[in-house]
């Protein structure tokens, strides 16, 4: 490939050279100069409907559209002249025509381009007196229900749908100021991406039935993670109130998931709130457990293990670093590893190249595959007589009392504590779940990505690699650990594969592991 | 050892106490001839600016609904933190609150919630009658806050609201 050109121009004063082609938007972004768009998304064909990004391009008859417009040597770009800052108020006034003052009950209050930006470049008050159209709200099927008066047509989410979903199903309905965002005769927005249009709508014109009305969006708390409901890995925020978490959304990651996230990871949140848990640890004395402190439970864990044959069920939700401390303890106990995945559809997004919704609904299968575990069905098939079984993470659905039949003591670790499985078991260790711990999972194409705790946890639980490496401790396999780095560091001299990695180096966006399996399989 | 007092010699019309007290009792007597100031409480009540600013009370629409929508902006900007507000929505799918709690005893009468409510639903009163049997009663819910009858405080003149 030839090497691209750069062009070199200058954007309100600062100087910035970039690939030919790029667009005066894009180019200004480098420089910190962010000009304010509605129709134009960086994961979206551009339209230039809006009107929005006017800038004023010297030696130019007329404003030039940011988004559509390409950079070109010696331009000399302003984007707060004062024919450029008049043009978008009159675009603003436009927009606010017919938009309800309703702030106070839309749920995109706070997160609003229209409000930023008319807070930033608008107006202070209306001239426009006369009533207001109205339309009433539609539901537009699966999560999304659609307010037609607060939309300023941009069309993200037509072009969505059209382009990157290549499923039609939105278009613009009527013409001139009845114009709306109607869907065709029989048909909603079920596909399993659809939920993307509430994110992509820069007003709270498309929201998600899910979220409606409970919270606002200054009153969330937000933490960087990895969406732990497939393989894929997509990059998401775990959005929490008062310790809830109430929603996820996509993170940027051109590597991973572009812009982009399906509804089944998206509204697969509850079971990280779920409250019928372990919380204390759990000791049975005379057949029956008792609540212990963690310096009785962890030794009494220890004693069960020593000289035993451990049969180890992992649950692929778990974290590199616990899975690596897993494998410690495989190789002391000459036992073996398993887990067991959910599997379901596979639901390709066509329009970004190399993302789905998987197969293996769960976050860190490749993880444990890498680490020696093996996927089976019959995760307790494997344990011998007399062999420890030692269940870490596990959600148990679909399990019960019989399939454990001929396994020896238990030693339970993880939220998830049935009652069928607490009455054979010896030891309770409980942990934190996903959302309440931090670590790294490896994503089908092996990249290993960081997730960052959301949440608190309830009662005494730790995180998990926090106890599996206790309780190597008080086997005497090695000294405590304090943070999960050190643990991922230990991980990182130890295998090949992870060689040369650190939480410095990974970051948020993540690090492929060594001979990672790239492009579509 | 007996100790030595030097007596000075006053004359009698300085050291003298009866022209200080009849000059006294002058004062006290012109006092009840003239206008009566003490305000008879309970009885009676001192009239309070139509700016001040009480313990708390919500608007009710004609329908008797709290006009309050639950946009969470008096949780927000209160200073003191001592507003719960728990949105949900009605039949009619309209966002209204399903809790909502002013902690009186935290609360440090800014009148910020006031200033901010877009919907004027919540308003601080002008009162100071607020003895409880328990601190719990402190915490005002929703009920209490829309059925206390009390005049509210006014932010501005509505004669003249720019302050002109």
């Amino acid at each position: 490939m030839a090497e691209t050109k750069m062009v070199s121009l200058t954007i309100e004063g600062r100087a910035v050279s970039v690939p030919e082609g790029t667009t005066i938007l894009e180019a200004a972004k480098q420089v910190g100069v962010l000009i304010p768009h509605y129709c134009y998304h960086p994961g979206l064909p551009v339209a230039g409907v809006c009107r929005m990004c006017l800038v004023e391009v010297e030696k130019a008859p007329k404003l030039a559209p940011s988004c559509a417009t390409t950079v070109a040597d010696g331009q000399v770009v302003h984007v707060h002249s004062d024919k450029s800052l008049d043009a978008r108020k009159g675009v603003l006034e436009m927009l606010l025509i017919n938009h309800p003052l309703d702030c106070p009950i839309c749920d995109q209050s706070g997160e609003c381009e229209l409000q930023d930006y008319t807070f930033q470049e608008g107006r202070n008050d209306s001239r426009y007196r006369e009533p207001k159209r109205f339309n009433p709200s539609e539901d537009f099927g699966g999560d999304i229900v659609y307010v037609p008066n607060r939309c300023i047509l941009c069309t993200r989410c037509v072009r969505f749908m059209d382009d990157v979903a290549h499923d039609t199903v939105l278009n613009v309905s009527e013409r001139g100021d009845r114009a709306v965002i109607g869907k065709f005769e029989g048909k909603d927005l079920t596909n399993v991406w659809a939920g993307n249009v509430v994110d992509l709508c820069p007003v709270g014109a498309l929201l998600s039935k899910d979220f409606l009305n409970k919270a606002r969006a200054w009153e969330l708390d937000r933490a960087a993670s990895i969406c732990p409901n497939c393989t894929q890995g997509c990059n998401v925020m775990i959005e929490t109130r008062e310790n809830q978490v109430v929603r996820m959304r996509p993170r940027p990651n051109e590597e991973v998931n572009a812009f982009f996230m399906c509804d089944y990871g998206r509204l697969n949140y509850r079971w990280m709130n779920e409250r019928q848990r372990a919380e204390t640890p759990l000791v049975k004395m005379n057949g029956k457990l008792v609540a212990a402190d963690w310096d009785v439970a962890v030794p009494a864990a220890a004693k069960l293990l020593t000289g035993n044959r451990a049969h180890i069920v992992a649950s692929p939700m778990l974290s590199n670093e616990s899975l690596y401390l897993l494998t410690q303890l495989i190789d002391t106990s000459k036992g073996a590893g398993v887990f067991r995945v959910a599997e379901g559809e596979e639901v390709p997004l066509p329009g970004v190249e190399d993302l789905a919704l998987r197969r293996d609904r769960a976050a860190n299968v490749y993880g444990a595959e890498m680490l020696g575990f093996k996927k089976t069905n019959d995760v307790f098939a494997g344990a011998g007589k007399g062999d420890v079984l030692v269940v870490v993470g596990e959600d148990f659905d679909g399990l019960d009392a019989s399939s454990i039949s001929n396994a020896g003591d238990v030693i339970l670790i993880g939220p998830a504590m049935p009652n069928w499985i607490a009455e054979k078991a010896a030891v309770v260790l409980p942990t934190t779940n996903f959302a309440e711990e931090e670590g790294t999972v490896t994503n089908l194409r092996g990249r290993v990505q960081r997730f960052s705790q959301a949440k608190a946890a309830p009662g005494l639980s730790r995180p998990t690699w926090l106890v599996l490496g206790d309780l190597l401790g008080a086997i005497g396999k090695q000294s405590q650990f304090f943070l999960p780095s050190d643990v991922f560091g230990k991980l990182a001299s130890s295998r090949e594969e992870f060689a040369g990695l650190s939480y410095d180096k990974l970051g948020f966006k993540g690090l492929p592991v060594l001979n990672a399996k790239a492009g579509a399989a | 050892m007996a100790i030595k007092v030097k007596i000075v010699e006053r004359p009698v019309d300085e050291v003298s106490y009866i022209r200080s007290t009849m000059k006294g009792m002058a004062l006290t007597f012109k006092h009840i001839f003239k206008e009566k100031v003490t305000t008879q409480y309970p009885e009676e009540k001192a009239p309070i600016s139509p700016r001040w600013r009480g313990t708390h009370r919500m608007l009710t629409t004609e329908t008797g609904k709290a006009k309050c929508v639950a946009c969470g902006l008096c949780p927000t900007v209160c200073p003191a933190n001592c507003i719960k507000l728990v949105p949900g929505e009605d039949e009619q799918g309209n966002r209204y609150p399903l809790v909502f709690e002013i902690d009186e005893f935290r609360c440090i009468f800014c009148g910020y919630c006031q200033e901010v409510c877009p919907e004027e639903a919540i308003h601080v009163g002008r009162h100071y009658e607020n003895s409880e049997y328990s601190r719990a009663g402190f915490v005002y819910d929703l009920e209490r806050l829309t059925s206390q009858t009390h005049p509210v405080c006014e932010m501005w003149d509505p004669e003249d609201p720019k302050g002109e």
